[in-house]
């Protein structure tokens, strides 16, 4: 009798066919009898204060049901993942290009986007600052209450001061990696609708537990109050893990009693979605004339933008995973999330260890190079492997697969070139 | 083998990725629950929390409730991602819901199946824990021949008044790590991971094509290998994107490249055949065997791919990506000697 009849079996997806045949609805797909449209009004400047947001033109456009601007929001203005310093809509202090003022419900998208482009905003710009350096100058403009650090992740394993006196071999570089947006194929959506004092938001998300959190404490509900339905969505990448329209399309069906959808065009979704963080990572590895990894040090830090996001989870993510998956007994990582007035950055597939991977690979071949051995080799003597301790010396007893991947890859490509 | 089969101006090189990443979210308490509804008439009701977005988790959290409870995947109605029904599953990333929410599931089809093993126990009398369930039949392990019927014992159970309902939650075993020293268990397990890459550069236009790549991958046993196979080869997709073409132009904070028109992505005329090689070390804490696979592909494809160039070319690049500009502009610096070669 074979132990499993369905685990291990590439079993067909449930909802392959309706996949295929284009049968599966999406948000943007669903309607509902008076469903409005909304639109965002958003920031074209970095950094800035608000001094005005006028509307009054904006609200004598036909089928414009309703604007809404900070001071309609009944509960808290902010949400975020980690820290709740994203405001939902701008009451003063922008931040970054993007950053919502206003909301508009009409019952057309035209007539949505016509009046986003009668909202006139007076906002006096502020000194802005685009790079982490700049950013944690003396001098820089302070983003945020508690100042431009975000976050720093420190790992300390052994005494790397002792792995640079044993070293036979340092090998030092620094690695620059840029932003990358998620290019998930569907854009953010949602559609809310209330019935009498709950709500209920279908919306494409990752995560529609946070989601039912956040909506509640800006309308100020009580979380039973929400209903969230994660309806099909395609693709995320860890870009549909912030709010994005959930609370908006929330608020607009709250004052004005109609369902209302909101989504993005593919160029909102750059301009107001989270992207991968860009690393700028002092990198030093230190090893003997053998090849065996000694010690490893790593200074990483990475633009956070406007707002925190998952950026605290993304640097200690890094900072666990810059050693790579090899034994090394000496360990020093400093890993900083710094704000800027940048778009900001949140998870993306892989969370902050992309960016160390590239970082680390390089210099493993790197190391090889200078003590004549090859990819191979010097990886084959420094995996991990069941019995070693990771960075943050835990003790890794069983399921560590490293060096069979290793080998079987070897294998793999060595058959192919007889 | 660097630099062989090279013609004129377009150089060959090969060249390794590797990769290590906790499953789960990172030094935190981050559970999943679920809940099973074994109806009468031999279907399931599956509610969870966790939000498929394609990447197949509704699927394969099915398999291990059909595995459990021994009916047909098509028997399992998956219900996810609601909160006015589900219960929480915590959030689809950290390539976490195969291991977390898996747990959560199976724990909870063992307590929806407990009352019929209970019967059946009684009936065979045999031990309930010498029980498997398969095939809409309960029977010995070692005596398959000697069943009752699955439908039987829910029969049996309603007349008795005993639902077959059950709930299930987990949490990977974890510790936060000290804020001096990092020092801690930040994951319950590690996925791991190997990939090649062959490519060919063209040092006129200063454009690389990959022209394949092995991806070997430890994701524990693998729920559903086909879909294991498509999260790695989607993953090399995205890391070929990292390394070679996806760059965000932000200036004074603005995005000057918002569209697909000049932020490009790898399409199918830039992906090369890639072989996928899953690697089974089995994890004790996890479903049936199972870690996790969804962020790990896409890490090891970047360097694997530069590491290929710096192979056939013999110069080193600590910025990504390498697009065909920034290419050309080191190579022209190699030229007028100022970046040392490696070799």
């Amino acid at each position: 009798m074979p132990e499993y009849h369905i685990v291990g079996k590439s079993k067909q997806r449930l909802e392959g066919f309706e996949k295929v045949t284009g049968e599966l609805r999406f948000t943007d797909d669903l309607k509902f009898p008076g469903m409005l449209n909304a639109k965002v009004f958003r920031s074209t400047v970095p950094h800035g204060s608000v001094v005005q947001i006028e509307t009054g033109e904006a609200l004598q456009v036909p089928g414009v049901v309703a604007i809404l601007t900070a001071r309609d929001i009944p509960g808290r203005n902010g949400v975020g993942i980690i820290v709740k310093d994203e405001p939902v809509l701008i009451e003063n202090r922008i931040r970054r290009i993007g950053d919502p003022l206003a909301l508009v419900a009409a019952h057309s998208q035209a007539a949505a986007d016509s009046a986003i482009s009668k909202i006139r905003s007076e906002i006096k710009e502020l000194a802005a600052v685009f790079t982490p350096k700049d950013a944690l100058a003396e001098s820089a403009p302070q983003l945020h209450e508690k100042g431009n650090m975000l976050f720093h992740r420190k790992i300390r394993k052994g005494n790397i001061e002792e792995a640079l006196a044993k070293a036979d071999v340092v090998i030092e570089n620094t690695y620059e990696t840029p932003f990358v947006e998620h290019a998930a194929m569907e854009p953010e959506a949602s559609i809310a609708c209330r019935d009498n004092d709950s709500i209920t938001v279908w919306a494409s998300t990752q995560n529609p537990h946070f989601d039912r959190g956040e909506v509640a404490t800006v309308l100020g509900l009580d979380q039973n109050r929400v209903r969230i339905v994660q309806q099909a969505t395609g693709g995320g990448f860890g870009g549909k893990l912030d709010i994005s329209t959930q609370c908006h399309a929330a608020l607009l069906a709250w004052y004005t009693r109609y369902p209302v959808k909101l989504v993005y065009t593919r160029e909102e979704s750059f301009i107001a979605s989270g992207k991968r963080h860009p690393y700028v990572i002092n990198y030093l590895t230190a090893a003997d004339r053998k090849g065996k990894l000694l010690g490893i040090k790593a200074e990483i830090f990475a633009d956070t933008g406007a707002y925190a996001s998952y950026g605290p989870g993304v640097v200690t993510r890094a900072a666990v995973h810059a050693t790579g998956p090899y034994h090394v007994p000496h360990v020093h990582v400093d890993a900083y999330a710094v704000y800027t007035n940048n778009p900001y950055c949140g998870a993306m597939r892989g969370f902050g260890v992309p960016q160390v991977g590239f970082a680390h690979e390089t210099q493993m071949d790197i190391l090889g190079e200078k003590l004549g051995l090859g990819p191979w080799e010097i990886r084959s003597m420094n995996f991990l492997s069941p019995g070693m301790t990771t960075a943050t010396s835990q003790m890794l007893e069983q399921s560590v697969g490293m060096g069979e991947t290793l080998e079987r890859v070897k294998q793999r490509v060595t058959d192919k070139k007889c | 083998m660097s630099n062989m089969g090279g013609v004129g101006v377009k150089k060959r090189g090969w060249g390794i990725g590797c990769m290590w990443y906790g499953i789960g979210n990172t030094a935190l308490a981050n559970p999943s629950g679920a809940f099973i509804d074994l109806l009468n008439d031999g279907t399931v009701i599956l509610l969870t929390g966790c939000a498929d977005i394609g990447q197949g988790s509704s699927t394969v959290l099915a398999q291990i409730a059909a595995e459990v409870l021994g009916v047909e995947l098509e028997k399992i109605r998956v219900i996810s991602g609601d909160t006015g029904v589900t219960p929480e599953g915590g959030a689809t990333s950290a390539s976490r819901q195969t291991y977390i929410s898996g747990n959560a599931v199976k724990a909870a089809a063992l307590q929806a199946q407990k009352p019929l093993l209970e019967k059946a126990s009684i009936l065979l009398k045999v031990p309930v824990g010498e029980l498997v369930c398969r095939d809409y039949k309960i029977f010995p392990r070692f005596d398959p021949e000697h069943s009752v019927a699955l439908q039987e014992m829910i029969i049996h159970c309603r007349r008795e008044g005993k639902m077959t309902l059950g709930h299930g939650w987990f949490n990977p075993v974890t510790t936060g790590l000290d804020e001096e020293t990092g020092k801690g268990v930040p994951y319950a397990t590690y996925a791991f991971a190997t990939q090649w890459a062959e490519v060919e550069v063209d040092t006129e236009t200063g454009e690389v094509t990959v022209l394949q790549l092995v991806a070997a991958h430890d994701v524990g046993h693998a729920i559903n290998p086909q879909s294991v196979e498509g999260q790695i080869e989607g993953g090399c997709a995205m890391g070929q994107g990292y390394a070679l073409m996806e760059e965000l132009v932000v200036d004074r904070g603005a995005i000057r490249n918002p569209g697909f028109s000049n932020y490009l992505i790898p399409t199918m005329e830039d992906i090369p055949h890639i072989e996928t090689i899953i690697v089974e070390a089995e994890e004790a804490s996890g479903p049936f065997g199972a870690k996790g696979v969804g962020e790990p592909p896409l890490i090891p494809t970047a360097p694997a791919i530069l590491n290929a160039v710096s192979n056939a070319l013999g110069i080193r690049f600590t910025r990504l990506p390498l697009t065909p500009e920034a290419m050309l502009t080191a190579l022209q610096e190699v030229g007028k000697g100022e970046v040392k070669k490696t070799k």
